[in-house]
C-alpha cells in the first residue's frame, strides 16, 4: 500500500493515481497575450473513506487525516508545474465523488481548513478559494473555477480549467483537485469594479433591450 | 507552425490491482494545438511543402518537452494527430508520419522502433487514446499501453492537435508471459 505522510499511529492515505494537466497559452485569437499565462490542475484519486458508512456519519476525523496529505501532494505538483509560487496568481479547487458516495463527502475533503487553509498557505494566498464539486461516473470532466489568490474580485483573473481523470472516480472513490494560474485570461478587457459605471435597473431605463 | 497553446499531462499510478506501484508508473504527454497548415485551401494535392514547413519543427518542440516532463528515460512511446472537423485525416497524418517529425523523438529517446500512433478527426474536447510501445522492441508485451487525453477546447475545426507520449516503464503490475515464450495455440 502507498504510504504518504501521517503520524505512525495514523492510517496512511492511499492515493491510487495523480494526474497533472498544464496548458500554456501561446496565442489567443491569433495574437500572443501581453502576459501569457500557464494554468494547471492536479487531481488525486483516493478511496472514499466513508464508503459503506451509515448516513449522517461524522466526517471530522477522516477529513483531518486526509485533507492535509492531499493539500501537500497537490500543491507540490502545482508549484512544480507552474514555476515559483510567487508567480502563481489565481487558484481554485474541486472534488468529484463517485456514485456510491454523498456530495457531502466531496465537500468534506475540500471545504475544511484541513485542505483549504493548507492550499492557501502553500500557494501564498489570502482569498477564499473558489470551487466546483459534483458526483459523477469515472471520466467526467469538471470545469474548475479560478480567481485571484489575494484579490478575489480581480475580474481579469476569473478563468477556468477543465480537469478529468479517465478512470476515476470509481463508485467508492473521490477525485480531489487543486488548480492554479500564473496570470489573467488572454487579452482581458472587460474592465473591473473600479472602472465600471453604475448599473442598476433604473440607470438602464429607456435602454433598448 | 502557428501554435495556439501547448498542453502537458503527467499521470502517476501509485496503486493498481489494490497493490502499491513503486516507484509510481509515470506517463507523460505533451501536445501542441496548431492551425491546420492546409486550412481553407480546399483539396491540396501536394502536402510536401506544408510538411516541410511544420513537421520537423513540431518534432523539435515536442520531443524534448515530453522527455523533460517524464523526468526519466522513456521505455515506451507513441504519437497522435487529432484533426479538427474541417480538415482531412491526411493532414494530421502528414505531420506525424514523417521521419522529419518522428526522428526528433527517436533520437532524444535513444529509440529505434516505429512510433505507434492515433490519427483521427473530431470536435474540440474529443477524447483520444495514444498507444505506446517499447522504444527499441515493439514485441515487448509488457510495454503495450495506452494513455487517454482530452483538451477541452481543441481542436477547433481549422486546427490539429499534435502530441507525443512517453512512459518510464511498462504497464503497472505487468505480468504477461513474453511473446517469445508463448506456446503456439495451434500446436
Amino acid at each position: 500500500m502507498q504510504e504518504i505522510g501521517g503520524a505512525p499511529s495514523v492510517e496512511p492515505v492511499r492515493v491510487r493515481k495523480l494526474v497533472t494537466y498544464r496548458e500554456a497559452i501561446v496565442t489567443e485569437a491569433g495574437l500572443a497575450p501581453d502576459r501569457p499565462a500557464r494554468r494547471a490542475s492536479v487531481a488525486a484519486v483516493v478511496g472514499n473513506p466513508w464508503s459503506g458508512t451509515a448516513p449522517l456519519t461524522d466526517l471530522a476525523e477522516e477529513q483531518e487525516r486526509i485533507g492535509p496529505v492531499l493539500a501537500g501532494l497537490l500543491c507540490d505538483r502545482l508549484v512544480n508545474a507552474l514555476g515559483p509560487v510567487h508567480g502563481i496568481e489565481a487558484f481554485g479547487k474541486a472534488a468529484v465523488v463517485g456514485t456510491a458516495g454523498e456530495i457531502e463527502h466531496a465537500g468534506a475533503l475540500i471545504h475544511t481548513p484541513y485542505f483549504g487553509n493548507l492550499v492557501r498557505e502553500a500557494l501564498h494566498g489570502e482569498s477564499i478559494i473558489c470551487f466546483a464539486d459534483t458526483r459523477a461516473e469515472a471520466g467526467e470532466s469538471l470545469v474548475v473555477p479560478l480567481w485571484h489568490k489575494t484579490h478575489a474580485a480581480t475580474r481579469s483573473h476569473y478563468q477556468t480549467i477543465s480537469a478529468r481523470v479517465p478512470d476515476a472516480p470509481r463508485a467508492d472513490e473521490i477525485v480531489v483537485i487543486a488548480a492554479a494560474s500564473t496570470g489573467p485570461r488572454p487579452h482581458p478587457r472587460i474592465g473591473d469594479r473600479r472602472t465600471d459605471p453604475v448599473v442598476t435597473a433604473e440607470t438602464l431605463e429607456g435602454t433598448p433591450s | 507552425m502557428n501554435v495556439r497553446k501547448t498542453v502537458t499531462v503527467v499521470e502517476e499510478v501509485r496503486v493498481e490491482g489494490e497493490r502499491a506501484v513503486s516507484p509510481p508508473a509515470t506517463v507523460a504527454v505533451v501536445a501542441a494545438v496548431i492551425r491546420n497548415p492546409w486550412a481553407g485551401q480546399g483539396f491540396v494535392e501536394d502536402l510536401g511543402p506544408g510538411i516541410d514547413a511544420n513537421a520537423s519543427d513540431l518534432g523539435a518542440l515536442l520531443a524534448p518537452a515530453v522527455l523533460e516532463e517524464l523526468g526519466a528515460p522513456a521505455e515506451a512511446y507513441g504519437k497522435a494527430a487529432i484533426v479538427g472537423l474541417d480538415g482531412e485525416i491526411e493532414h494530421g497524418s502528414a505531420l506525424i508520419h514523417t521521419l522529419a517529425f518522428g526522428d526528433h523523438f527517436r533520437k532524444a529517446a535513444d529509440a529505434t522502433t516505429l512510433l505507434p500512433a492515433v490519427e483521427k478527426r473530431g470536435a474540440a474536447g474529443i477524447v483520444f487514446d495514444i498507444p505506446l510501445k517499447h522504444v527499441t522492441d515493439a514485441t515487448i508485451r509488457s510495454h503495450h499501453q495506452t494513455v487517454e487525453v482530452r483538451i477541452a477546447d481543441a481542436p477547433h475545426p481549422e486546427e490539429i492537435v499534435i502530441a507525443l507520449a512517453a512512459a518510464a516503464q511498462g504497464r503497472p503490475q505487468q505480468r504477461l508471459a513474453a511473446f517469445s515464450t508463448e506456446r503456439d495455440p495451434s500446436a
